[in-house]
């Protein structure tokens, strides 16, 4: 990504490429002699397969190869089936076993696309079917629950409560689906070597994950995702598609490419499990919160467990002296789930915020003024003080932006001709993660640094955030700096997940950044001055030279001094994580969410006519692209509340309409313009920065505001995601 | 998809001749394409007709004549229409998106199959895609399926928009034959009913061209209105539509009622027993409702769709009233 | 195979022996019998149509072989190179593959690459002048009218159309008129803001 050379040209560092169609995404590298892979998926929800019918598709035009269990593929440790200690689940193409229906079960390979989709097509099986289970709430209560974590206080302090909410909770399969396909190329050389072009939202993941499954050591691999069409958690593991890729160039010696449909980005790259939840909370009268009893089931796959952690929410907003938490998983023959946006907790939060909203009304408070009573003072599971925290703030800044007191205390008050019209609010809070990440930063004579980490960025604007933080911190004019991500022989980083992305970059720039400036300093003044680290704010860089605090005369020009010390380039490499502060403080970003909603009873519609999302998440590197990923949240609350649910046919565990006709992600007419504002005050301890991640916050409360809105138009409360029109004719 | 032939028509009577039993025609291609890629329809051949069919609308003494391949976006923005057949383009635009509509044609748009998701998967039942192996949705999931006219053996939806004004309209389909004779078919008669032999979505003979779409006149332009229920805002199908025109005299009598439906039956559904309710009545919000009832009371749901009958009757309400005030949903 | 032939390692050659025998079951039947079945298979199946087309894209000439089943939307990312144009869906129910053919903004997933015969394409590669954006362009920069980039091409084509057709009159018409694009990302303010901002 280079900076704009048209110094007039705004917007994000990387935005040019992905405005002229200059990005790579993984499936776009052109490679010569490439083989094109698909895969052909079961047709059956349990059992095993018998025979695999590839006579036909070999036969078609173009075909090179057939790839299933039925070859001796050679994957290391799927062979060994060293299935336990490796987190893999589904041994791919290794099991004649088959887990759930949609499972890829082989690979054609083909001389192009379209005739390896044909062939693919030809394949048929001959299986031994076995029962299954696909329907969740058949099952779920079937499954003992069990408890998570410390219970804090008793249930019996609160059961005589004055006011108790007890309410069930259930939402259905959503599916991450980025817009860009999940896809791999991978090519091995004659030498050994695999590079692996690959959808991630974590290359050193990918490289570490290959390199035990095939193997081999890690640094024969490379992987590159230098441009991911997004993610939301869809891109924290790897998938069949990357395994099959390698094994299929292994076996070829060819560049190979696999590309999923969009029916098998539901079924292959995993999902939010369906979930049912009990949320039990007692208050006072007067909306002083007693105790809470979470308690929650999801789904997961037979072959593998996925555990969303539903009911850790309970345990982080509110000032609870007593809660009890308890978790199930339910195992179906369906996908393994994974993590999606907001894991576990945009689940939860649904059930407790739509319950105290629920209390709200049973005991005739204010949910505004409900909540402001009870945001916990501390950390409740520590006892540590709150490094920084900012939800009352958020909480008075959103109702005075949607005009709370226009609210209707009672429901089904407000009517603008055939439409009801209503106010919810709820809260969202994520922990704010930091953990070690590393960057390198190199200079050449001219002054223009690179800033490289292995860190993806998946449109959230980390290449942006690395810009504006290496900039502020080394003081080299922006149009100087380059950034290049995503390629896992770049400094080690994280995977970009769980909002931790900016917070662990960040510091590794600005550790760099130092560690340039005070390098530069020992090639400039080595003889005179002693660098030490204390001395680093004393050293002034700009796009010229390097000179000395308040001393002019000070200035060499990095042309002369590279010239001087017979260097071609200056490169720093640091890594930087966390420290004691985790044990000492509680890190947290958090959100309210104000909405405004109109519902059409007799039609079942339901428009979103405002949403005012104020966050707290520290110090705000980018300011439009933080706004633009609260504001991506919000559009993703729309579709959890009203649109987005996944089923299966009964009749054969298959899904049905897995694809965007049948699966509802929003449109733009779905949306209002999303209101977005942020406290935007440093963390004092969490990095240099000040800032917390935000990538999850803004769909935490999401649903929930909007059920607490359509309650407050109509009367009506919905505690079953998504409300589609059925649920309120 | 299947390796096919491609041919480009050169003439009416080329594209008549080359059609043969595992041949398909196309023209826009937004279903036809889709079908393929799906593995749904394997035709040996496709005949290209783009070349060979009208693309005009041209407005006669009597009504307006669409052409087969007249794009739904021309059609929805075209004058003519718009003021005298706005129904038609309410229609239109509550459909699809505005890229599918610059490539799909009026003719298209009549044989356009279901969305059914039993239907779209080779994978499961169908007997509309694949006679005998049973109907994956009567047995399964019959949520989208329909409340009106289902068979044992297809309980699939007709998913146009377009095509629920035309039959409200009383539109004709003219088409050429295989011999190459010309011939009209009410527009009612177009879609049919599954009974036994669901593959069948219409009633146009085999190898026949539809060459276009004619609107005869009316006076339904004052008092209109197209009202669509979806799971989004945009770029879904149905669950349940509603065209309704009146023709009010000056004391809001009901002179002339029309009435059609989508996402409710396997073709686009005619109230008419509403209709003749509606004549000669005043247009009030209680003769609305009880128009309404006649509707829904002669539907039979399924397990899973039972909700769709209060949606309708909310929709055929709704889009009653908004026939009078303009004010559109 | 080419000249990586000798170097293929024990697990790929004993793949590869296997596979030269049971790559076709058709190696254990009798020859008779085999030429029958591919002679059947050849009827069944069909083979690979090659035909010629021709189209403009972004104002140069293409005069191309296809398989009869390419669509315009693989004829340009993996035959020309020109991978700006985004498959998401490929059946015409997500948008991100929207080009323009004769000045309309089209599918390019649903347009065979034959259909496309004596057509004018834009692609987003199209869309700029040399070094200078079109507005749009410029105006998605500015309006961050993006998060991953990968709906972004046919947002921005899509939009440009959106323009053009005049549908711009109010924000709820843009919305409206762009809800053929979806972005899971869901940087809707951003798009519609851009496009007032060019419709202005």
């Amino acid at each position: 990504m280079d900076p704009s050379t048209k110094e007039k040209r705004k917007g994000r560092i990387e935005g040019i490429h992905k405005v002229t169609g200059k990005a790579k995404y993984s499936a776009e590298y052109e490679l010569p002699n490439m083989a094109y892979g698909v895969f052909v998926t079961s047709t059956i929800a349990a059992g095993r397969i018998l025979k695999l019918h590839v006579e036909d598709a070999h036969g078609a035009s173009g075909v090179i190869d057939i790839l299933s269990h039925e070859n001796n593929l050679p994957i290391p440790a799927l062979v060994n089936r060293k299935m336990d200690n490796n987190q893999y689940g589904l041994p791919v193409l290794h099991t004649d076993k088959v887990y759930y229906n949609g499972q890829p079960i082989a690979l054609v390979l083909a001389e192009s696309l379209e005739e390896a989709i044909y062939a693919a097509s030809l394949v048929s099986v001959d299986y031994e079917e076995e029962d299954f289970t696909i329907n969740f709430e058949d099952h779920y209560k079937n499954v003992p629950l069990r408890e998570t974590g410390r219970e804090r206080g008793t249930l019996s302090d609160w059961q005589d409560a004055p006011a108790v909410i007890d309410a069930e909770y259930t939402i259905d399969m959503e599916v991450h689906n980025p817009m860009e396909p999940h896809a791999t190329i991978a090519d091995w050389s004659e030498d050994g070597h695999l590079t692996l072009y690959d959808k991630s939202q974590n290359v050193n993941g990918v490289k570490n994950k290959m390199a035990y499954l095939m193997d081999m050591p890690g640094e024969k691999i490379r992987v590159v995702s230098e441009f991911v069409g997004g993610g939301f958690g869809s891109g924290l593991r790897v998938w069949y598609n990357t395994v099959a890729a390698t094994m299929a160039s292994k076996m070829l010696m060819r560049p190979v490419k696999v590309v999923l449909t969009r029916p098998q980005m539901f079924s292959m790259v995993g999902h939010r499990p369906r979930s049912w939840q009990r949320v039990r909370i007692g208050a006072n009268s007067d909306g002083r919160l007693l105790g809470v009893l979470h308690q929650g089931r999801n789904a997961t796959s037979v072959f593998r467990d996925h555990t969303d952690n539903i009911t850790g929410i309970s345990r982080k907003v509110y000032a609870f002296e007593n809660v009890r938490t308890e978790m199930a998983l339910v195992p179906l023959n369906i996908p393994r789930p994974t993590w999606m946006r907001g894991p576990g907790d945009s689940t939860g939060s649904f059930g407790v915020e739509s319950a105290i909203d629920e209390l709200c009304y049973l005991i005739d408070a204010d949910p505004v003024d409900v909540r402001l009573k009870n945001i916990a003072p501390y950390q409740m599971e520590t006892g540590n003080p709150w490094s920084s925290h900012y939800l009352d703030e958020c909480i008075n800044r959103g109702a005075e932006m949607i005009g709370w007191k226009d609210r209707p205390r009672t429901p089904g008050q407000l009517v603008e001709g055939e439409w009801k019209i209503g106010y919810g609010l709820a809260l969202g809070l994520w922990n704010a993660y930091r953990t070690k990440a590393g960057a390198e930063i190199e200079m050449l004579p001219n002054g223009n640094i690179t800033v490289r980490t292995a860190m993806t960025d998946i449109g959230t604007g980390t290449g942006q955030g690395m810009w504006n933080v290496a900039h502020e911190w080394t003081g080299i004019p922006r149009e100087k700096i380059k950034i290049e991500l995503g390629d896992s022989k770049f400094p080690y980083a994280p995977s970009q997940g769980g909002s931790k992305g900016m917070a662990s970059i960040s510091g590794a720039v600005v550790a760099a950044s130092r560690s340039l400036k005070l390098k530069l300093a020992r090639y400039a003044w080595g003889e005179e001055r002693q660098i030490n680290d204390d001395l680093v704010d004393r050293i002034v860089l700009n796009g010229e030279g390097i000179s000395w605090k308040d001393d002019k005369n000070s200035f060499v020009s990095f042309e002369e001094l590279f010239e001087r010390e017979g260097l071609e380039s200056v490169s720093v490499t640091e890594m930087a994580g966390p420290g004691d502060e985790r044990k000492k403080y509680g890190f947290v970003s958090s959100a309210a969410h104000f909405y405004k909603v109109r519902v059409h009873e007799t039609t079942g519609r339901v428009r979103v006519d405002r949403m005012v999302i104020v966050a707290d998440a520290g110090t705000i590197i980018n300011k439009m692209a933080a706004a633009n990923q609260i504001i991506g949240a919000g559009v993703g609350g729309i579709g959890m509340a009203l649109l987005e649910e996944q089923g299966f046919d009964p009749q054969t565990g298959r899904m049905l309409g897995n694809d965007f006709a049948g699966y509802h992600v929003p449109v733009n007419a779905d949306a209002p313009i999303i209101e977005v504002s942020f406290i935007n005050k440093p963390d004092p301890h969490i990095n240099p920065s000040g800032a917390k991640g935000l990538g999850e916050l803004g769909l935490i409360g999401s649903a929930a505001a909007i059920t607490n809105a359509i309650y407050n138009a109509t009367g009506k409360r919905v505690r079953k995601l998504p409300v589609t029109p059925d649920k309120l004719v | 998809m299947k390796p096919f032939d491609y041919h480009i028509a050169s003439s009416l009577e080329s594209a008549l001749s080359l059609r043969n039993e595992s041949a398909s025609y196309i023209a826009g291609g937004t279903n036809e394409v889709d079908l393929m890629k799906k593995h749904i329809h394997q035709p040996d051949a496709l005949v290209d007709v783009n070349g060979v069919l009208s693309a005009e609308i041209r407005p006669d003494n009597n009504g307006i004549e669409i052409g087969a391949v007249v794009k739904n976006s021309i059609l929805a923005e075209d004058r003519e229409i718009a003021e005298k057949y706005p129904l038609i383009s309410e229609a239109i635009l509550a459909g699809a998106s505005p890229q599918i509509r610059n490539m799909a044609t009026t003719a298209g748009n009549l044989m356009q199959r279901t969305r059914c998701p039993y239907f779209y998967d080779t994978a499961l039942p169908c007997n509309k895609r694949s006679p005998g192996s049973g109907c994956g949705a009567a047995k399964g999931d019959n949520s989208h399926a329909a409340i009106i006219g289902a068979s044992s053996e297809c309980v699939a939806v007709h998913p146009s928009d377009l095509c629920v004004a035309l039959v409200a309209l009383d539109a004709e389909v003219r088409i050429t034959e295989k011999d190459g004779s010309e011939k009209s078919i009410p527009f009612t008669d177009f879609h049919r009913l599954p009974g036994a032999r669901p593959q069948l979505d219409t009633n146009l003979p085999e190898g026949s061209l539809i060459t276009s779409v004619y609107v005869p006149g009316n006076e339904f332009y004052e008092h209109y209105a197209y009202l669509k229920i979806r799971e989004r805002s945009e770029y879904a199908f149905a669950l349940v539509s509603v065209a309704a025109a009146l023709v009010l005299d000056e004391n809001n009598i009901i002179k002339n009622a029309r009435l059609a439906s989508g996402g409710v039956a396997h073709k686009p559904w005619r109230w008419e027993e509403a209709e003749a309710f509606l004549t000669d009545r005043k247009a009030s919000r209680s003769n609305f409702e009880e128009a309404a009832e006649i509707c829904v009371d002669q539907t039979e749901p399924m397990e899973h769709n039972a909700y769709k009958v209060t949606l309708l009757r909310g929709a055929i309400e709704t889009a009653l009233v908004h026939c009078m005030d303009f004010k559109k949903g | 195979m080419g000249p990586r032939e000798d170097k293929i390692n024990n697990i790929g050659r004993r793949f590869f022996l296997k596979a030269s025998s049971a790559a076709t079951a058709l190696a254990f039947i009798p020859r008779s019998v085999k030429a029958f079945y591919i002679d059947v298979k050849t009827r069944i199946l069909g083979r690979k149509k090659v035909l010629p087309t021709s189209f403009i894209v972004n104002g140069r000439n293409y005069d191309l072989e296809v398989d009869s089943r390419s669509t315009l939307l693989d004829i340009l990312r993996e035959q020309l190179g020109l991978t700006g144009t985004k498959k998401g869906c490929d059946h015409g129910q997500c948008g991100a593959c929207t080009v323009h053919v004769d000045g309309r903004r089209v599918l390019s997933c649903l347009t065979l690459a034959l259909m496309a015969k004596g057509k004018e394409v834009t692609t987003i590669e199209g869309l700029a002048e040399g070094e200078e954006l079109h507005p749009m362009q410029q105006a998605f920069l500015e309006n961050d009218g993006f998060q991953c980039g990968y709906c972004t091409p046919g947002q921005i084509m899509s939009a440009v159309a959106c323009v053009n057709e005049g549908h711009t009159g109010s924000t709820e018409e843009i919305k409206t008129y762009m809800s053929g694009n979806l972005c899971r990302c869901g940087a809707y303010n951003g798009i519609t803001k851009a496009i007032q901002k060019v419709a202005q």
